[in-house]
């Protein structure tokens, strides 16, 4: 099996994969990052967001062998800390403030996609622009309304960081 | 959310203790568990909708690399196992019950975890492959040979209730299986005979599914030395399905155990056992390795149980004035490929006339098999369907016989001072103020402002429209639940309780309660329900009962361990315990500045050698009850639609939510799930369906690109306001939150569609009321 090598979270990691091998599969099962999750398999839900080399986009639609010297941002990578004192990102702890979550499911897909608007769309984000570019991400627990707000309050406290 | 809380304590908006985890990737979910040695399973589904399985030849799959094993439903049988112990109807004794009216049983027949003679669905399985990865399992999947005899299918409703459909049991009369008449059929007759006016409804809710975020997975172990099974895998509750567990494999029940963590969504979907979780332990303990499934999404949308599905014929008769006299009709419910479940059928039919005072009333209701995915109850269960015939006929009479829509309904509404009620079904409701919920809407919604707003549509040339609904919705479920609190002396709380959050906050909320009571930091408090070693009684989540009836059993907990502590510190204090109060987690003396935090009577407890027995050893109270009333969630929903006429395209302009939960423990959670349940249920209005080709009775809606979900540009904001009127059945007052916001939800959105078509003479107009099918009825064309 070929080997692929890549940056996630700011780490060298490495790895032999099968060709088919999705990037969120070698995130998931080799290097045991469950916090990307899989939601459907046509990239619709949105579920498996991360950062590839400072883009969002759906690791169900990457092989991971494209992802060769590649920086990888998932959701564990997104807070700052060590494990006794974590601090989260703004765009987290607008979810957290705001009820942005219920089962939590499909929240890291949400949160990368979120931190991910902002760099494209910048920190005045209205109602309508973060509902349009929420297309690509499917919560079924909170009605979007608090996620909405959310982002809208995290994409402002981004503009301090 | 701009208010924060300004404490802990019951009524406040805590932010979720659970959050810190789920934001940062450290969720559990049933995919995240792995076990070493673990190999994997595929499921072979039928593609046929019905079909008898003559053979199973699985030897070129066997020959392939990292193929363990293959069983069929032959194995499963040779090897003893049970069919699934369902129970089709509610077992919670308020609710009506659905006997046929011929006398005989309702028809059921043995539904085992994979096919056994025949595939009844599209989707059911036939055979378990278990590889190395999934890869090798999905690949020895597609080179099982099966050789199908290929029978006519049924998928439709009605049609699946025609004498002459295509029969999914041999040794049935038909498909139907329940055939009831309720309520007071002479009296209905004479009521309608004597009518002043008469609306009808013939509509159908059509099939939806609930679609949790988190696609279903289980890992299933076996320990050959001790002949335990143990299943991990997300549900609504994990001692039910242990229970149900142990009676597929006929063996004890403490040779069972479940666990669970983090379950990312429910709605009813996950809330009974599944095949696959029988499966999973069954081929861990033939191949002597731990067993893994996670499901795809496309096979979710052929497996996962689906909702609604009820064809109703419905007529409202009226005076003259505008009275309701009575209301008759008939609901057929279609329980899919297996007499699973018959609950939403049940569910609906005894709550027809909604909070509407009604003299007399008369319902067929019947249940059906067909040849597609079996259903079950689904957010809400049956009520969103009642609630949206009952509230689309008053609309319908409105218009077609001159009434106001809002005063029609003040007319018939239940007063308060008619409360306790009991509705033509038998059905008591116990308290609450209807009206003062849909005045509190209809100003919530600015109903009277609405012909201004419409006028300004109109000169922009679209079309606007304002709807409203009322609702109840009975809250019953399991009707036993337990809960065990011990308070450590290292400051920690330990509270076990057999109900599962499936996205709840069940951390923060039953926390607040035990704070409150306790006085303990809400940090504290470990809530502990996801294994069945720890847990040994609970119903789960589903019907309004989590907070309804955890809240009672964690008060009486809470109140045991106060009275245990006012003794343990009357004997360190050496004074009498009527002395002692509580407070704040301190037990003091009165008017003395001696006190005891519970911590200190918790190693008290522990450590005194001379207490009486009841009270030496760890501080500690459970508390075990059965909650035999139903509980009336109500509430009143107002929504505007613009529509754009040329397009069809439709735009919800405002949403307005009035619902009473009795007493709110923790409204920012509240508020939460009343949004996720308006989309759920506006979802089904405008845009969702599991589609059946009628003709080769194929599902056609397998993935997220045929299968409409609600997305974030569907919706404005909503604006959702909390009503606390005490419930008089509940101790505490409370009322459950978690269904209200769908409940209403379809007939609300359907009503203000409606509303903005009638200017073209449309009367009605089916769900998913999608573009075409709006430009169609503007357009007279056939829906």
């Amino acid at each position: 099996m070929p080997t692929v090598a890549m940056t996630v979270n700011g780490k060298s990691v490495a790895g032999n994969v099968e060709g088919r091998t999705l990037l969120v599969q070698f995130l998931r099962e080799h290097l045991q990052l469950t916090g990307t999750h899989v939601g459907c398999d046509t990239s619709q839900c949105g579920c498996c967001t991360i950062h590839l080399n400072g883009k969002g986009v759906k690791s169900c639609a990457v092989l991971a062998l494209a992802c060769e010297g590649a920086d990888v941002v998932t959701i564990e990578g997104l807070a700052t800390g060590g494990t006794a004192d974590v601090k989260l990102h703004p765009m987290q702890e607008a979810f957290r403030e705001h009820h942005g979550l219920q089962c939590g499911f499909c929240t890291p897909g949400m949160i990368m996609s979120a931190v991910d608007m902002v760099k494209r769309k910048g920190h005045d984000l209205d109602e309508k622009a973060i509902r349009k570019q929420l297309e690509g991400n499917i919560c079924r627990c909170t009605g979007y309304h608090n996620i909405v707000l959310a982002v809208q309050a995290g994409a402002a406290a981004m503009k301090g960081n | 959310m701009s208010i924060s809380a300004t404490s802990h304590k019951i009524g406040e908006p805590v932010r979720r203790r659970e959050d810190q985890r789920l934001l940062t990737g450290k969720g559990r979910f049933s995919d995240d568990v792995n076990l070493p040695n673990q190999v994997y399973a595929a499921m072979l589904r039928s593609p046929h909708p019905h079909a008898r399985i003559r053979a199973i030849d699985s030897g070129k799959a066997l020959a392939m690399p990292g193929v363990i094993a293959v069983f069929s439903g032959s194995d499963f049988i040779a090897d003893g196992m049970q069919p699934i112990p369902y129970n089709q109807f509610t077992l919670h004794p308020a609710e009506m019950q659905l006997p046929n009216s011929d006398g005989t049983p309702a028809f059921t027949a043995p539904c085992y975890s994979i096919a056994i003679d025949k595939a009844r669905y599209a989707g059911e399985i036939i055979a378990i492959v278990i590889a190395k990865t999934v890869n090798l399992a999905k690949d020895g999947a597609e080179a099982i040979e099966v050789d199908y005899e290929v029978l006519p299918a049924v998928t439709g409703t009605i049609a699946a209730a025609d004498s002459k459909a295509p029969r999914l049991w041999d040794d049935a009369r038909s498909n139907v299986c329940v055939d009831a008449d309720v309520g007071a059929k002479d009296a209905t007759a004479a009521a309608f005979a004597r009518a002043a006016h008469v609306a009808t409804l013939t509509t159908w809710i059509q099939r939806v599914t609930g679609v949790p975020m988190e696609p279903r997975a289980a890992v299933g172990e076996y320990d050959a030395a001790t002949q335990r099974y143990t299943l991990h895998a997300g549900s609504g509750g994990a001692v039910r399905l242990k229970k149900d567990l142990a009676l597929i494999f006929d063996t004890p029940v403490e040779k069972v155990r479940v666990r669970m963590d983090d379950v990312g969504g429910n709605f009813g979907t996950r809330g009974m056992i599944y095949p696959e979780f029988a499966l999973v332990l069954w081929a861990a303990r033939r191949v002597g390795l731990p067993v893994k499934w996670t499901c795809d999404r496309s096979e979710a949308f052929l497996s996962d149980f689906q909702g609604r599905d009820l064809a109703v014929t419905a007529e409202l008769a009226l005076d003259k004035e505008g009275t309701f006299l009575a209301m008759r009709g008939s609901n057929i419910g279609n329980a899919g490929g297996h007499t699973g479940s018959y609950t939403p059928l049940q569910k609906g039919v005894e709550i027809m006339s909604s909070l509407y005072r009604m003299p007399c009333a008369n319902f067929r209701a019947r249940a059906v098999v067909s040849n597609t995915t079996p259903t079950r109850p689904y957010r809400s269960s049956g009520r969103p369907e009642v609630m949206f015939v009952m509230e689309r006929l008053i609309d319908i009479a409105a218009r077609e016989f001159g009434f106001d829509r809002i005063e029609l309904r003040r007319r018939n509404l239940l007063k308060s001072s008619e409360l306790p009620y009991t509705n033509p079904f038998g059905m008591l409701y116990d308290s609450g103020d209807y009206h003062a919920a849909m005045d509190s809407a209809l100003k919530l919604g600015d109903w009277a402002g609405f012909a201004g707003r419409r006028a300004d549509t109109k000169v922009r040339g679209k079309l606007r429209g304002i709807g409203a609904a009322n609702y109840v919705d009975t809250a019953t479920g399991a009707p036993r639940e337990r809960a065990e609190i011990t308070v450590h002396p290292d400051g920690n709380v330990d509270l076990v309780l057999g109900i599962i959050s499936n996205g709840q906050g069940h951390e923060t909320s039953f926390a607040q309660l035990v704070h409150e009571w306790l006085g303990v930091p809400l940090d504290s408090v470990r809530l502990i329900t996801g294994d069945t070693d720890i847990v040994s009684v609970g119903g789960g989540t589903h019907s309004g009962r989590g907070m309804r009836m955890g809240s009672v059993v964690i008060w009486n907990s809470a109140n045991e361990i106060i009275a245990k502590g006012k003794r343990i510190a009357a004997r360190l204090m050496e004074c009498d315990p009527s002395v002692i109060r509580f407070a704040d987690g301190r037990f003091a003396i009165e008017n003395d500045g001696q006190a005891k935090s519970i911590f200190e009577i918790a190693a008290a407890a522990e450590q005194l050698k001379d207490l009486p027995d009841d009270l030496r050893g760890p501080l500690a109270a459970f508390s075990d009850e059965s909650f035999n009333e139903a509980s009336f969630p109500y509430g009143c929903h107002v929504c505007e639609v613009e529509i754009d006429p040329t397009l069809g395209t439709l735009e919800i302009i405002k949403y307005s939510a009035v619902d009473d939960v009795g007493r709110a423990v923790n409204p920012m959670i509240i508020h939460g799930q009343v949004h996720g349940g308006i989309v759920q249920g506006v979802g089904q209005a405008l845009m969702e369906q599991c589609y059946y080709d009628p003709a080769s009775g194929q599902p056609l809606t397998g993935s997220f690109m045929d299968y409409a979900m609600p997305r974030a540009d569907n919706f404005p904001f909503f604006d959702t306001e909390i009503s606390e009127v005490p419930c008089t059945t509940h101790p505490l007052g409370m009322r459950p939150a978690g269904e209200g916001g769908t409940t209403p939800a379809l007939g609300v959105v359907i009503n203000a569609v409606v509303d903005a078509l009638a200017e073209y003479g449309v009367t009605h107009i089916e769900m998913p009321a999608t573009p075409e099918r709006i430009w169609r009825a503007i357009h007279g064309k056939s829906n």
